[in-house]
C-alpha cells in the first residue's frame, strides 16, 4: 500500500505526546471493569491446588479418600493421573535450546516435590470454600529427600541436587564479554572487589493470578479466560500440553490488575485448571490467594565485581562472577532473567575489557518468575554500586566518575563488550540534568552541616541503561507484533493488537498513535487486545514492547487505511490526492480549505457505493501490519555476540536519604529521576510506569524481602511481613525529561516501563553509604532493613578496630 | 440467616452465613465486583467499603456485624446516570491509578476525608492513603489528586472550608 500524503511529527500540537487520559478509566473508577475473579458464569466451579509441604521428597502416595466425600467436592486429581491426560508444558524459554539443562516441567508433581508450594493435586468443589475444605483433607505421604535452599552452597559438590538425574545444579553458565581483562587489571592503578548481594523479592500485583477455564464438550472448544501478559503464548503452550489443536483454543486476556512479569505464561495453573474444566465439562475457576503468590520470586543473586581503573578514574578492565538462585525450574521465563544481568554489564560505561561469568542455579525454592526488570536490574545495583565503590577508593565525586566513563552522545551507535548496540542516548546530559535538580553542590554543603550537627545524610546517585524489547530467536520472546486497524461503515475505528496491557496504559497510547496517524478523533477508537480469536497473532506483553512494536505496528496499519480513504476521497471531491489532509474526521484540501468530507461518509460511500464511486479500489477498509524495528542483529558477529534489542532507555537517578545509625533506619528525604525514553507518546503514561517501577526499586532497597525457614517453607507470605513501600515512606519523586529519540522505531520511541528499578536499589544503596560514610560502613547487600543497616554499622566497627 | 443491608442506598436481603466475609457477600451474593479481593489479611485496602460512614476493609468485616447498616461499594460513588463524581473526575485527570485494582480503597479513602472538618494537611492525607497499597503508580500521582480534590472542594465549599492551601477553582 501507498505511503501516507501526510504524517505530522511528533509534538505537543500532535495527539501523540498530549497527556490524554486513560481510555476506559471510567470503567474502572466506578467498578465496572471485570478483573479474572469478576466473570463469574452460572454453573463455575472452584479448584484449589493441594501443595507440597516438603522442599525435597519422594511422593509414597496421595490418599484423596476424604477429600472425595466431602460435600461440594466435584474431583480431586493428583500428579499420576494429570501425567495419564496431560503432557509437559512447554518452556516459554527453553533452557536447553540456549545449551542449558531442562526437566520435563508438569502441571502437578507426578512422582517428586522440589519445592514447598509445588501444586500435587487439584480439589474442584461447588463452592471455593468447600474445595478449601476438601483439600485441606487430602494426605500427601512422602519421604522427605535432603534439600538445598542456597545458590553457593548448591553448587558445592556435596550439596544435595534438586534433580536426581543431574551431575549438578547449574541449569545454565555462560561467558559473556570480550577484551583481555587481565591485561586490563594489570594496567590498573587500582583494582577493587566486592561481594554484592540482592536478596530475593518478588512482584506483588495487587491481583494475584487467575483462571476460568471453559471446556465445551459439545464442540471440544477450550475458552480460558485469564488475567494474563502473553495470550498467545498460553494458546500454544495449552494446545502442547493438553495435545488440543490450537483452532479448538481461545484465551481471552481479562482487565489485569497489574502484573510486572508474574503474568507472564508457563504456570503449571494454566494447564491445569484447563485440565480439570475437560474433565468435567463444566467452567472452573481458580483464583490464586496471596500467599501463594507470593512464591513468585523476582531476583536473588550474588554478584563479586572487580574493577581497575586508572588513576583519574578511568575504569579498564571489569570481572564479575554472577551466580543467580532460580530455585526450581519452571516454564516461565523466570529462570532467563540474569541473562540480562550479564550482558547489561558494563552498561553505559566505555569499559571494553569484561569477562562475566554467570551460573543459573537451582535450589529447593519456589521458581524464579520474570519481573520488571528482568535481570537487567541486578546489573545496575552492581555495577552502580562498584563504580562509588571506586570513587570512595580514589577519592574522587561519584557524579565525576561517571561523567568520565559514560559512553558519549556522539559515540552512538555503541557496541558494548557483551555485544549490546546502545542505539541512542545522551548520559552526560542525563547527569547533569540531575545535578542540577539536586542542586547537587548546595545538597553537599546541607549534607557537611547536618554532619556538623550529627544527623546523617547521604546522597546517592545511579545510573540506569535499559535495554527493551526484546527478540530471542527460536523462542516466544518476540522483537516484532502485529497489529490491525479496521474502519467499520460508520468511520469508527478498531483497532486489535497483539500486544496486551496489564494496567500500564498501553491501550491508550496504540488509540493515540492510531488517532494521529488515521486523522480521526481518539473518541472513535475502540483498542482490543487479548483475545487470541479477534486479535492478530502476537506475543503480548514484556520488556517494554508495547509502545515500540504494538504502537509501531498500529502506526502502519493506520497509515494504509489513512491512504485508502484519502484515495477514497480524492474520487468524492474530484481532487489530487496529494492535496488532502486528514485531521479529526475531516479530510480536508490543503489548497482550497473549504473543499472537505468527514472520514465517515467516505467510509460509507466506499463500504456501499464502491462500484459507483471507486470500481478500482478494493474496498477494504483494514490492514494488518508488523513492526520489526531496527537494530536487532542475529548474525553472530566474530565473538560471536548477537544483539537482541532495538532500543536502549536510560535515566540516572539520586537519592537523598537520612540514616539513623542508633535505629538503623533509612529514610527518604528527597528523589530525582531524569528520564530519557525517547519520543514520548503520552508523557504521563510514561511518568506513571517510571515512579512505579522507581517505588518498586526502592521497597526492593529498603524492604522487601522473601524469607524462608531452613526447610524450604515461606515465611513472609502477607503484606505483613513482605513490606511494600506505602505513601507515607516516600519523599515526593521529581522526574526530570531527556529525549532522544531512537533512530530504530516509527516515532522515535524507546522502551518505557521497567526502568527504575535497578537505579532505585543503587542509588539507595549509594545513599546509605555516603551517609554512614564517617563509619567507614560498605553495603554489600539489600534490602537495606534497620538491622542490616545496623548489621553494616557493627562490621564496619569491627573492622576499623 | 437474613441479613439486610443497605447498599448503595438500595435495601437488600441476603441469606448468608452471618460468619461470611463482607467481601464475599458484596461480591458473591450481590455481584457488587467492583469491590476487590487482594489479600484477605486487612493490609492491602483493594476491599474498602464505606459501613455507615466510615470506610472499612471489607476482608475484615463480618456479615453478619454489618446487618442493618448503609454501605457504599465503588459502584455507589458516581451519580445514578453514571456520572462520575469529582473524586472520580480528579482521579482520572491525574493519572492516579493504572490497572485500577486499588481504587475501592483509593477513592473511598478520598471520600471520606474530603467530609471531615477543618484543615487537611498532606500528612493528613499520606496518612488516609497509607491503608492502601498501590503497585503501579508509586503514589505520586494519586497523593498530587487527592491534594486537588481537597482544594477543590475547598474552594467550592465557600468561605466555611478554606484552608491555606486552597487555590481559587
Amino acid at each position: 500500500m501507498s505511503a501516507p500524503t501526510t504524517v505530522r511529527p511528533a509534538g505537543p500540537d500532535g495527539i501523540i505526546g498530549r497527556r490524554s487520559r486513560k481510555v476506559g478509566g471510567d470503567e474502572l473508577l466506578t467498578g465496572r471493569v471485570r478483573y479474572l475473579d469478576d466473570h463469574r458464569p452460572t454453573g463455575t466451579l472452584h479448584a484449589v491446588v493441594v501443595r507440597s509441604d516438603q522442599a525435597h521428597a519422594r511422593i509414597d502416595g496421595i490418599d484423596a479418600t476424604a477429600a472425595r466425600a466431602m460435600p461440594g467436592v466435584q474431583l480431586v486429581l493428583d500428579g499420576r493421573q494429570a501425567a495419564e491426560l496431560s503432557g509437559p508444558i512447554p518452556y516459554f524459554i527453553d533452557p536447553a535450546a540456549r545449551g542449558g539443562r531442562r526437566v520435563d516441567i508438569r502441571c502437578l508433581a507426578v512422582d517428586t516435590t522440589v519445592f514447598v508450594g509445588q501444586p500435587v493435586a487439584a480439589v474442584v468443589a461447588t463452592t471455593r470454600a468447600e474445595a478449601e475444605a476438601a483439600a485441606a483433607a487430602v494426605r500427601i505421604r512422602s519421604t522427605p529427600l535432603p534439600h538445598v535452599l542456597d545458590a553457593v552452597e548448591a553448587l558445592r559438590p556435596d550439596a544435595p541436587r534438586v534433580y536426581d538425574e543431574w551431575p549438578d545444579n547449574v541449569v545454565f553458565a555462560k561467558k559473556y564479554g570480550i577484551g583481555d581483562v587481565d591485561a586490563a587489571l594489570a594496567a590498573a592503578d587500582v583494582v577493587v572487589t566486592e561481594e554484592l548481594h540482592i536478596a530475593r523479592t518478588t512482584t506483588a500485583p495487587m491481583e494475584p493470578r487467575g483462571y476460568l477455564a471453559s471446556w465445551d464438550p459439545a464442540d471440544e472448544t477450550l475458552t480460558v479466560h485469564a488475567a494474563c501478559q502473553n495470550p498467545h503464548q498460553m494458546r500454544w503452550m495449552l494446545s502442547a500440553s493438553l495435545g488440543l489443536d490450537e483452532t479448538r483454543i481461545r484465551i481471552v486476556t481479562t482487565t489485569v490488575g497489574g502484573s510486572f512479569g508474574l503474568k507472564m505464561q508457563g504456570h503449571p495453573e494454566e494447564t491445569l485448571i484447563a485440565l480439570l474444566s475437560q474433565q468435567l465439562g463444566r467452567p472452573v475457576k481458580w483464583v490464586e490467594d496471596r500467599r501463594e503468590c507470593f512464591m513468585a520470586g523476582a531476583r536473588e543473586q550474588v554478584h563479586r565485581i572487580t574493577v581497575g581503573a586508572t588513576r583519574d578514574g578511568r575504569i579498564l578492565g571489569l570481572r564479575n562472577a554472577i551466580v543467580a538462585d532460580t530455585g526450581a525450574l519452571s516454564a516461565q521465563p523466570g529462570w532467563a532473567m540474569p541473562n540480562m544481568s550479564a550482558t547489561t554489564l558494563p552498561s553505559g560505561y566505555a569499559v571494553q575489557a569484561c569477562d562475566i561469568q554467570l551460573q543459573v542455579v537451582a535450589t529447593n525454592k519456589p521458581s524464579l518468575n520474570a519481573a520488571r526488570g528482568f535481570g537487567k536490574d541486578a546489573a545496575h545495583f552492581v555495577m552502580e554500586r562498584i563504580v562509588d565503590v571506586l570513587a570512595r577508593r580514589l577519592g574522587m565525586d561519584p557524579a565525576e566518575i561517571r561523567r568520565r566513563n559514560f559512553v558519549g552522545p556522539d559515540e552512538m551507535p555503541y557496541r558494548t563488550s557483551t555485544g549490546l548496540n546502545i542505539d541512542s542516548g545522551d548520559f552526560p546530559g542525563l547527569l547533569d540534568k540531575t545535578l542540577a535538580a539536586l542542586d547537587y553542590d548546595a545538597l553537599r554543603e546541607r549534607q557537611r552541616q547536618a554532619r556538623d550537627q550529627g544527623r546523617h545524610l547521604g546522597i546517592g546517585l545511579a545510573f540506569e541503561l535499559t535495554p527493551e524489547s526484546s527478540d530471542g530467536p527460536g523462542t516466544f520472546v518476540s522483537g516484532f507484533d502485529t497489529t490491525t486497524v479496521r474502519m467499520s461503515v460508520t468511520g469508527s475505528v478498531t483497532v486489535l493488537t497483539g500486544v496486551t496491557t496489564p494496567g500500564g496504559g498501553n491501550d491508550t497510547g496504540i488509540a493515540q498513535i492510531v488517532a494521529q496517524e488515521l486523522g480521526v478523533p481518539i473518541g472513535t477508537i475502540r483498542v482490543i487486545q487479548g483475545d487470541t480469536d479477534q486479535c492478530p497473532n502476537g506475543f503480548g506483553n514484556f520488556s517494554g514492547r508495547s509502545m515500540v512494536v504494538g504502537g509501531g505496528s498500529a502506526a502502519l496499519a493506520a497509515r494504509d487505511v489513512r491512504a485508502k480513504i484519502v484515495a477514497v476521497a480524492a474520487r468524492m471531491l474530484s481532487v489530487d490526492p496529494d492535496d488532502l489532509d486528514v485531521d479529526e474526521g475531516i479530510v480536508t484540501s490543503r489548497t482550497d480549505p473549504a473543499t472537505t468530507v468527514p472520514v465517515a461518509e467516505v467510509a460509507i460511500t466506499l463500504l456501499t457505493r464502491a462500484f459507483a464511486i471507486a470500481k478500482d479500489i478494493e474496498p477494504v477498509l483494514e490492514s494488518t501490519r508488523a513492526f520489526m524495528p531496527g537494530n536487532i542483529d542475529h548474525t553472530p558477529d566474530e565473538h560471536g555476540r548477537i544483539q537482541p534489542y532495538p532500543t536502549y532507555s536510560s535515566c540516572l537517578h539520586g537519592a537523598v536519604v537520612e540514616v539513623d545509625p542508633d535505629t538503623g533506619k533509612v529514610t527518604l528525604v528527597d528523589y530525582v529521576m531524569t528520564h530519557d525514553c525517547g519520543t514520548m507518546i503520552n508523557p504521563s503514561l510514561v511518568e506513571g510506569q517510571a515512579t512505579g517501577a522507581i517505588v518498586m526499586g526502592l521497597g526492593t532497597a529498603l524492604s522487601e524481602q522473601l524469607v524462608f525457614d531452613d526447610d524450604g517453607a515461606l515465611l513472609s507470605d502477607r503484606f505483613k511481613s513482605y513490606l511494600l513501600m506505602r505513601a507515607g515512606d516516600l519523599p515526593e519523586l521529581r522526574m526530570v525529561h531527556q529525549v532522544t529519540p531512537s533512530p530504530f522505531t516509527v516515532h522515535g520511541n524507546k522502551g518505557a516501563g521497567e526502568a527504575g528499578i535497578g537505579g532505585a536499589q543503587a542509588a539507595v544503596a549509594n545513599a546509605v553509604e555516603d551517609a554512614l560514610s564517617p563509619f567507614g560502613v560498605t553495603v554489600r547487600r539489600i534490602p537495606l532493613t534497620p538491622p542490616e543497616v545496623l548489621r553494616v554499622l557493627d562490621e564496619a566497627a569491627v573492622v576499623s578496630s | 440467616m437474613d441479613v439486610e443491608l443497605t447498599v448503595n442506598g438500595r435495601r437488600r436481603h441476603v441469606d448468608a452465613d452471618p460468619c461470611r466475609l463482607l467481601v464475599r457477600t458484596l461480591r458473591e451474593d450481590l455481584g457488587l465486583t467492583g469491590t476487590n479481593v487482594g489479600c484477605l489479611t486487612g493490609d492491602c485496602g483493594a476491599c474498602t467499603v464505606e459501613i455507615d460512614g466510615q470506610t472499612a476493609k471489607s476482608c475484615s468485616v463480618l456479615t453478619g456485624s454489618a446487618a442493618g447498616s448503609e454501605i457504599t461499594t465503588l459502584e455507589g460513588v458516581a451519580g445514578p446516570d453514571g456520572e462520575l463524581d469529582a473524586v472520580q473526575r480528579i482521579f482520572w485527570e491525574e493519572f492516579a491509578f493504572q490497572c485500577g485494582y486499588c481504587l475501592p480503597g483509593m477513592i473511598l479513602v478520598t471520600e471520606e476525608l474530603l467530609r471531615r472538618e477543618g484543615e487537611i494537611t498532606d500528612a493528613d492525607i499520606t496518612l488516609a492513603l497509607n491503608g492502601n497499597l498501590c503497585r503501579c503508580t508509586g503514589y505520586m500521582p494519586i497523593l498530587r489528586a487527592v491534594r486537588r480534590c481537597v482544594d477543590e472542594a475547598r474552594a467550592g465549599a465557600g468561605s466555611a472550608g478554606v484552608t491555606e492551601h486552597q487555590e481559587p477553582a
